[in-house]
C-alpha cells in the first residue's frame, strides 16, 4: 500500500459574516491514496464543497483556512506561498465545476482556455500547445476535434462542455482531478456519459478523483469509497459497497433511504429527511444531526460524537450506530 | 364588505402598502447613515438660506460698479473681492445662487409633473399618447441636449422662465420614459385583480397606488437632474445666453473673468468652486438616495 | 466579421441615419422657421429694396413649403446651404473642415476617458473597500460634478501660473490654433478637460461591473487552472467586465458634443462647438440647422461604430 497522495488533517475553514462566523468545514480528515476514487456526498450547505476549494486554496474573502494540514505529496497545501499554490493549481491538483457554461468564459475559445491551462506551467509553447489541446479534446470523446477546438463555449452543448472542462483540467495530467458536481448541471443520458468517460479517465490515466455530489447514485457508479458530510463534518466514511449495503450513521441510512428503488413495495413512502439544514453559525448542541434523527438517545443531545470504527474499513460519527438502532426497533428496511 | 371585489380591493391595497412602508423606512435608515449625503444635505439647507437671505440683503449691492479698484483680491472689507467692474463679488454669489436653485428645482418641477402625467397617460392607456411620446422621445435621443437648449434659448429669447423651460424641454423625456415603464410593470402585477374588483375602481386604485410606488425611482432621478439643470444653466450663462446682466449668474461670472484668470484668478474660482460644491452636493445627495432605495441592498 | 448578415445589418443602419438626418433637418428646420422671432427678418433693416433682394437670394420670399423642399433635396446631395451671415460661404465645406478639428479634440477626450476611467475602475474594483477604492469613487464623484470651464479654468492655472515657468510654457498657449491640424500640446489641455467629467462615470461603471465579473465561475476556474492573479483580471475578468462599458460609449459621444460647445469657445479651437455657439449668438440659422444635422449624422455613426465594435468584444453577439 503506497503513500496516500493527498492526506487533510483536521481541516477547518470558517466564513467571516456580519451575521456571525460560519463554520463551514469543521475538522474534515480524510486521505486519498494514488488512483483512487472518492466521493464526497451530502447536502447543499454541508461543507463539501468549501472543503474541495480550500484544497486548492480558493476560498475567498471572507472565507479562510483557519486550522489544519492539506497535505500533498508530504507538502503542507496551507502553509504554502501564494506562488507555489499556483504551482500545484493545474498542474498536480486540477479542479472543475458545477455549471460549465458559466465556468468557462464565453468570450474566449474553448481551445484557448485549454492552451492557457497548459501554458501555465510552460508546458508546451505555441503550435504544440494547440495540437495538445486538440489531443485533449479527442481524449474526452468530441468529435471533430480539430475545428472544434477554435469554438466559443455557447456554441457547445451542456455535455461536450463539461467534456471540454474535464479536458482542461486533465491537460497537465494531474495527480488529483477534482470534480465539484460536474454533472448536476446535465440531463440524465448525458450525466451517464460523463461518468463513464470519468471512468475510464481513471482506469486509463491513473488519476485520483475526487467527486463531490449530493446525488448517491451518482456515487454507486463511479466512487469506490464515500465520504459522508453533514453541517461542516465527516459523519461517515468507508467502501462504497459496504456503506451501501450496511450504512451505520442515521443520516447516511435516511439518504439511501429516500433513492426510490424498483425492488421495493409498492407501498413503500418515499422518505425525505425531515427538518432543516443545520445553521453553521450556531451549531445545534451535542450531535449536529439530532433535531432531525429519529434514532436519537439521550446522550446524543449532550455530547459531539467523533469518527469512530464500526467495522472493517467504516468509520461513523454516532452514538447508537444503525445497528443497534434496527435492532431495537425492529424497523423494517428499504 | 365581504363582496369579491371589495376584499381584493383591500388585498391590493394592504399589500402595496407593507411593501411602501417597509421600503421608505429601509431607506431612511440606510440614508442616514451615509455620512456624505448627511453633509451635503446640510450644505444644501446653507446654501437655501443663503439664496434667500440675498433676496433682502447683501452686503453690497450686486450691480453697484466701482467699490474699489477692479479686479482687486480678497480683503476685509470685500470678503471675495471685486470682479474686472469692480462689484462686490460676495454679493453676486449670493444671488447667483438664488439664479441656480431657481432653475435646478424649477426645472425639475416642470419636468416631474409633464414627465409623471405623460408617462403614466402612455404606459396606462396606451394609445395615441404613448405613440406620440415615444416617437418624440425617440427623436430627440440622438441629439445632445445642450444644443437643443441652446437654440430654444436663442429662439425664444432669454428670460429665466424661459431658460426654465428650455432645459425642462431636454429632460421631461427621460422622466417620462421612466414613469411608463414603471407603470406598464405595474399595470401587469395587479390589473388582472383590480379588472375583477370592477372597472372604474380599478383605474382609480391604480393611480393612487402606481405613483407612489415609482415615487423612488422618480425622486432618484429628480435628484440627478437638478445638478444637471444647474449645470446647464451654468453653460448656457458661460456662453452668453443666460439669464441676462446684471443679474449674476454663476456661469456668467466665470465667463466675465476669465479672460483674467492670470492676474486675478478670484473672479473666476468664487463661481467655479461655489458651483462645484452646490453640483457635488446634489450629486453626493443622489447618489446616497439612489444607495438606500435601492432594494438589493443588504440592510 | 464581415459576414453577409454583418454587411446587410450595416446598409440598413446607414440607410436609417439618412432618414434620422433628414428627420432631424427637418424638425429644426421647421422650428427656427415657425418660431416666434423670424430673425433674420428682425436683425438688418436695410432698405426695403436691399431687404427683398437679400429675401429673394436665400429663397425666403418662396412660401415654405418650398423652401423646405428645396432644401431636403439639397440636403440629400450633400449641400447644406450657405451662411446667413457671411454670404458665399458655402456650409458643408465649412462644417467638414471644422469637423476634423473636433474630431481630433474628440478623440482625445475620448482616450482620455476610457483609458483613466477603465483604470481608476479597475483599480477601485481590485481594491474593494479599501482606502483606495473610497478615494476612486469620491474622486470620480467630485470629477463629474465641475463643469468642464471650471476643470479648464484649473488647468489654466495650474499651467499657465503654477506651473508655468516649471513647464516653459508647455501645455499653456494664449493664441489659438494655427492651421488645420492641432500639435499635440495644443490637443492635450483641452482634450483631458472635456473627458475628464466623463472619465468618472467610465469609472464607476467599470468598478460596478469588474465588482460583478470578479464573482462569476470562470474568474474561479481561471483562477484553479493556476493562472497569475494579473493573467485572471486583465485576460478573463477585465474583458468581461468591458462589455457593459462599450454601452456608454453612445451617450459619451453626445456628451463630448455637448462639452466641445464650451470647451472650444474657452480654447478658441476653430471646431464645430465654436461654430455652433458663434452660430447662435449671431443667429445664422441656415449654420444652426446644417449644424444640428451634422451632429446628427455623426452621432448616429458613432453608435453604429458601437454595435459593431459589440461583434468584437463579444463572440456572443452577432448580426
Amino acid at each position: 500500500m503506497s503513500q496516500p497522495v493527498l492526506q487533510i488533517k483536521d481541516l477547518k475553514t470558517q466564513f467571516f459574516t456580519d451575521d456571525g462566523v460560519v463554520q463551514a468545514v469543521d475538522g474534515v480528515s480524510f486521505d486519498l491514496n494514488p488512483g483512487e476514487t472518492l466521493g464526497i456526498v451530502g447536502e447543499s450547505g454541508c461543507g463539501k464543497s468549501v472543503t474541495a476549494l480550500s484544497i486548492l486554496r480558493l476560498v475567498q474573502e471572507p472565507g479562510r483556512i483557519v486550522a489544519g494540514q492539506i497535505l500533498f505529496k508530504g507538502d503542507d497545501i496551507v502553509k504554502m506561498s501564494d506562488d507555489e499554490v499556483r504551482e500545484i493549481r493545474g498542474k498536480d491538483i486540477a479542479m472543475i465545476f458545477q455549471d460549465p457554461l458559466s465556468s468557462l468564459n464565453p468570450v474566449l475559445t474553448v481551445g484557448f482556455q485549454i492552451e492557457e491551462a497548459i501554458e501555465a506551467h510552460g508546458k508546451a509553447p505555441g503550435k504544440t500547445a494547440l495540437s495538445r489541446a486538440v489531443a485533449l479534446l479527442k481524449q474526452v470523446r468530441i468529435p471533430a476535434a480539430e475545428s472544434r477546438v477554435h469554438d466559443y463555449p455557447h456554441q457547445f452543448s451542456g455535455g461536450m462542455r463539461q467534456r471540454a472542462m474535464i479536458a482542461m483540467g486533465l491537460a497537465n495530467s494531474p495527480s488529483i482531478l477534482i470534480a465539484d458536481e460536474p454533472t448536476t448541471a446535465l440531463d440524465v443520458t448525458v450525466q451517464a456519459q460523463i461518468l463513464e468517460l470519468l471512468r475510464d479517465l481513471n482506469r486509463d490515466l491513473k488519476t485520483a478523483i475526487i467527486l463531490i455530489t449530493h446525488n448517491m447514485g451518482v456515487v454507486a457508479s463511479l466512487c469506490t469509497r464515500v465520504l459522508v458530510m453533514y453541517a461542516g463534518r465527516v459523519v461517515e466514511q468507508g467502501p462504497v459497497e459496504q456503506i451501501f449495503k450496511d450504512p451505520q450513521h442515521p443520516y447516511t441510512w435516511s439518504l439511501l433511504q429516500s433513492i426510490p428503488r424498483l425492488d421495493s413495495d409498492r407501498h413503500d413512502r418515499l422518505l425525505s429527511i425531515e427538518g432543516f439544514p443545520p445553521d453553521l453559525i450556531r451549531p445545534p448542541r451535542g450531535c449536529r444531526f439530532n433535531p432531525r434523527c429519529q434514532f436519537k438517545i439521550d446522550r446524543c443531545l449532550h455530547d459531539d460524537p467523533a469518527l469512530m470504527n464500526v467495522g472493517p474499513d467504516q468509520d461513523a460519527a454516532c452514538w447508537v450506530t444503525m445497528r443497534r438502532a434496527l435492532a431495537s426497533n425492529g424497523e423494517r428496511r428499504g | 364588505m365581504a363582496t369579491a371585489p371589495g376584499i381584493a380591493e383591500k388585498y391590493i391595497e394592504e399589500t402595496l402598502a407593507h411593501e411602501q412602508t417597509s421600503l421608505w423606512g429601509d431607506a431612511w435608515r440606510r440614508l442616514r447613515r451615509n455620512r456624505l449625503a448627511l453633509v451635503s444635505s446640510v450644505f444644501l439647507m446653507l446654501l437655501i438660506v443663503v439664496a434667500i437671505v440675498a433676496q433682502f440683503w447683501t452686503p453690497y449691492s450686486y450691480y453697484a460698479q466701482g467699490l474699489g479698484p477692479i479686479y482687486q483680491g480678497p480683503t476685509a472689507q470685500h470678503w471675495l473681492g471685486l470682479d474686472q467692474s469692480g462689484r462686490d463679488i460676495l454679493s453676486r454669489i449670493m444671488l447667483g445662487a438664488q439664479i441656480s436653485l431657481k432653475v435646478g428645482i424649477g426645472t425639475q418641477l416642470v419636468v416631474i409633473v409633464v414627465g409623471v402625467v405623460v408617462g403614466l397617460v402612455a404606459g396606462f392607456y396606451r394609445g395615441f399618447v404613448d405613440t406620440v411620446s415615444s416617437t418624440t422621445i425617440n427623436i430627440f435621443y440622438g441629439i445632445p441636449d445642450l444644443l437643443v437648449a441652446l437654440t430654444l434659448v436663442l429662439l425664444l429669447g432669454r428670460s429665466l422662465g424661459i431658460i426654465i423651460f428650455a432645459i425642462a424641454f431636454t429632460q421631461w423625456m427621460t422622466m417620462a420614459r421612466l414613469v411608463r415603464g414603471q407603470t406598464l410593470a405595474l399595470r401587469e402585477r395587479e390589473f388582472v385583480e383590480a379588472a375583477r374588483s370592477g372597472g372604474a375602481k380599478a383605474s382609480k386604485i391604480i393611480f393612487r397606488h402606481i405613483l407612489p410606488n415609482a415615487l423612488g425611482p422618480l425622486i432618484v432621478q429628480a435628484t440627478i437632474g437638478v445638478p444637471m439643470a444647474i449645470l446647464f444653466e451654468a453653460f448656457l450663462s458661460f456662453l452668453g445666453l443666460g439669464v441676462p446682466p446684471p443679474t449674476p449668474s454663476w456661469g456668467a461670472m466665470a465667463a466675465d473673468g476669465f479672460h483674467a484668470i492670470r492676474i486675478a484668478p478670484h473672479i473666476v474660482l468664487a463661481p467655479a468652486i461655489a458651483l462645484s460644491l452646490t453640483l457635488m452636493a446634489f450629486n453626493f445627495l443622489g447618489d446616497g438616495l439612489r444607495d438606500a432605495l435601492d432594494p438589493r441592498q443588504k440592510r | 466579421m464581415f459576414t453577409r448578415g454583418a454587411l446587410l445589418y450595416i446598409g440598413q443602419r446607414l440607410v436609417l441615419i439618412v432618414f434620422t438626418a433628414v428627420a432631424v433637418s427637418s424638425v429644426v428646420f421647421l422650428g427656427v422657421h415657425r418660431l416666434p422671432g423670424d430673425a433674420l427678418l428682425n436683425e438688418r433693416r436695410p432698405d426695403p429694396a436691399a431687404e427683398a433682394a437679400l429675401l429673394h437670394y436665400y429663397h425666403l420670399d418662396l412660401p415654405l413649403p418650398e423652401q423646405y423642399v428645396r432644401y431636403v433635396s439639397g440636403l440629400l446631395h450633400g449641400d447644406l446651404g450657405e451662411s446667413y451671415v457671411n454670404r458665399g460661404v458655402q456650409i458643408t465645406p465649412l462644417l467638414l473642415r471644422e469637423a476634423r478639428v473636433s474630431a481630433e479634440v474628440g478623440t482625445a477626450a475620448i482616450v482620455f476617458t476610457i483609458g483613466l476611467g477603465v483604470l481608476l475602475g479597475v483599480i477601485a474594483a481590485v481594491r474593494q473597500n479599501t482606502w483606495v477604492d473610497y478615494l476612486a469613487t469620491t474622486t470620480s464623484i467630485i470629477g463629474y460634478s465641475m463643469p468642464n470651464f471650471v476643470i479648464a479654468s484649473l488647468l489654466f492655472l495650474l499651467f499657465g501660473v503654477a506651473l508655468y515657468s516649471w513647464t516653459g510654457g508647455a501645455l499653456y498657449y494664449n493664441s489659438g490654433w494655427t492651421g488645420n491640424y492641432g500639435t499635440l500640446d495644443q490637443i492635450l489641455v483641452p482634450g483631458f478637460a472635456l473627458g475628464f467629467p466623463y472619465a468618472s462615470i467610465v469609472a464607476r461603471l467599470t468598478r460596478a461591473s469588474m465588482l460583478e465579473v470578479i464573482r462569476q465561475d470562470y474568474v474561479r476556474t481561471a483562477r484553479a487552472k493556476g493562472l497569475t492573479n494579473r493573467v485572471v483580471i486583465v485576460r478573463h475578468a477585465l474583458r468581461n467586465a468591458l462589455i457593459p462599458v462599450v454601452t456608454i460609449l453612445g451617450p459619451l459621444v453626445i456628451g463630448i458634443v455637448t462639452g466641445s460647445v464650451v470647451i472650444e469657445n474657452i480654447f478658441g479651437i476653430p471646431g464645430l462647438g465654436k461654430e455652433f455657439a458663434n452660430s447662435i449668438l449671431n443667429r445664422d440659422y441656415n449654420i444652426v440647422i446644417g449644424l444640428f444635422t451634422f451632429y446628427a449624422i455623426i452621432i448616429a455613426l458613432a453608435n453604429l461604430l458601437v454595435d459593431l465594435l459589440y461583434t468584437v468584444i463579444d463572440p456572443r453577439i452577432r448580426y
